[in-house]
């Protein structure tokens, strides 16, 4: 029997499942990656404790993932498809992402939303992984969880609905670019990360009696510099969940400019690149050079798919030598303990990124009536990320401060918190927190074991 | 207990547990939040009786 000639409708229907299966092939990836920050974010902030809070670091960090995904899943989806206005919801915009909609499961007529959902859970899960690298060692469990939940679960996604959203008002009223969300990712959540800080004060021994900052040093940098690696490795899944795939046509960033992978690979190696070699020149460490690449990618986010590659490089250069002067700064001035510079990184990182576009801008906006990216709508919206961040934060942890359960007791904070909260040990032959360990006296040379003779 | 709210894939959309019983969802959503909040008032116990003797 002869083969008959597809019809152009079956063509259609081939390419029509083709496109989709692609996009969420793409996303899928995407998200995939973007679970290897948390697995730097681990890898970082157990490195960057002492011994004797290695594991409720980690506690601390595996559970800011676990509960933002529900919490997420119950109200931060239908924030970003709503709150796009300000303050006052679209309930109908917002209604496909209510936590019973026929979109939020499994749905043959749907393949974007849980996708779409899935990378948005994972942007989510940074901003709180952010958050908790600053607060390390002396935090209550519970109420840092609290803050993740609110950071991760509503206050970025509202930041997102606002300035990461193709109707969001910064955007369409003041002509906000943000391609790589430096500002709803990165500046929220170092912004929060300073509000809480601030509230939660210096680990114990952090500084002199005289005020001197006192160097606390982590208990295992390698593990530290490789996880910031990680995180960079997580950053390419970050970032093309940053792009829209449009199966008929050109990538488009999530304002609906036209983009292409290309222009992101050139200027997120650059701007790596740059941090780097930034932070070595001015710290000559690798905890800040790893840092520096954060930076780098961090500050040149927001255009990303518009800038020069050289451009890129020297912005994130400088972003990267004036974020360990920042974090110097905040120490030396202001006593403030943010553990791993978080707010450095991604608050300044951010900030210098949103404002660097607005000094390198003019680019046109797509929708109708939505006015070109400028220097002044830049940073009017870096300025409402930075707000957006640091109230809550200081808001929140103000009055858990002033209840009381916003910080472990001293005595458990001198004990370890792995003494006091896990029921594990980092090291058991070595740690000193250990509940079951016993010096191992010198042994005697070991006598050889007979052998058996047959 | 039938959980399909299809009996056949042609023409399904949503497909999920439940998805054609509200009741059930609604029962299955309130107790997944009601689950996260606990667990999370369970941490405040487990961490108010470890620091007893840390006061």
């Amino acid at each position: 029997m002869e083969p008959t000639a597809p019809t152009i409708e079956q063509l259609q229907s081939l390419i029509e499942m083709t496109t989709t299966i692609n996009m969420e092939v793409f996303y899928w990836w995407c998200t995939a990656f973007m679970v290897i920050i948390h697995v730097g974010f681990l890898a970082y902030e157990m490195g960057a404790s002492r011994l004797k809070n290695t594991l409720a670091s980690g506690v601390k960090n595996i559970l800011a993932f676990a509960f933002i995904i529900p919490t997420f899943f119950f109200f931060g989806w239908w924030i970003y498809l709503a709150m796009y206005n300000g303050f006052t919801p679209d309930f109908e915009a917002g209604a496909g992402g209510l936590p019973w909609a026929t979109s939020m499961g499994p749905n043959l007529s749907d393949s974007a939303s849980g996708i779409f959902w899935g990378a948005f859970v994972l942007f989510a899960a940074t901003t709180a992984s952010v958050f908790s690298g600053a607060v390390i060692e002396r935090i209550r469990m519970s109420s840092f969880l609290i803050l993740a939940i609110i950071l991760g679960s509503a206050v970025w996604i509202l930041a997102a609905s606002w300035g990461w959203h193709p109707d969001g008002w910064l955007t369409t009223q003041w002509g906000f670019h943000d391609f790589g969300a430096a500002g709803c990712v990165h500046m929220v959540a170092g912004f929060f990360a300073l509000g809480v800080t601030i509230n939660l004060g210096a680990r114990l021994g952090r500084f002199a009696e005289d005020g001197t900052p006192v160097d606390i040093k982590g208990h295992n940098m390698p593990m530290t510099v490789i996880g910031l690696m990680l995180i960079i490795v997580g950053f390419f899944g970050f970032l093309g969940g940053c792009m829209i795939y449009m199966g008929s046509g050109q990538w488009t960033t999530i304002f609906g400019t036209p983009v292409t992978l290309s222009a992101v690979s050139f200027n997120t190696l650059m701007a790596a690149s740059g941090g780097i070699i930034g932070a070595y020149f001015i710290t000559r460490q690798p905890f800040w050079m790893m840092s520096g690449a954060l930076v780098g990618v961090v500050s040149c986010a927001p255009g990303l798919d518009l800038y020069y590659p050289p451009l890129a490089f020297l912005i994130g250069m400088f972003a990267s030598m004036v974020a360990p002067l920042t974090d110097r700064f905040l120490t030396k001035r202001f006593k403030l303990d943010d553990a791993v510079g978080a707010f450095a990184v991604h608050g300044m990182g951010g900030f210098i990124g949103i404002v660097a576009l607005g000094v390198f801008s003019g680019f046109p906006n797509i929708a109708e009536g939505t006015p070109n990216i400028s220097f002044s709508g830049q940073l009017m919206s870096a300025v409402v990320m930075a707000l957006l961040g640091f109230i809550p934060g200081y808001g929140l942890s103000f009055v858990m401060a002033k209840m009381g359960v916003l910080r472990v007791p001293p005595k458990a904070e001198v004990a370890g918190l792995d003494l006091v909260e896990v029921p594990l040990e980092a090291y058991p032959e070595s740690n000193p927190s250990s509940k079951s360990h016993t010096p191992t006296p010198i042994s005697a040379p070991v006598e050889p074991i007979a052998t058996a003779t047959v | 207990m039938n959980a399909s709210p299809i009996t056949s894939w042609e023409g399904a959309t949503a497909y999920f547990t439940f998805a054609n019983n509200p009741t059930m969802m609604s029962i299955i959503l309130t107790l997944s939040v009601l689950v996260t909040v606990g667990i999370i008032v369970a941490s405040v116990v487990h961490e108010n009786k470890t620091y007893i003797d840390y006061q």
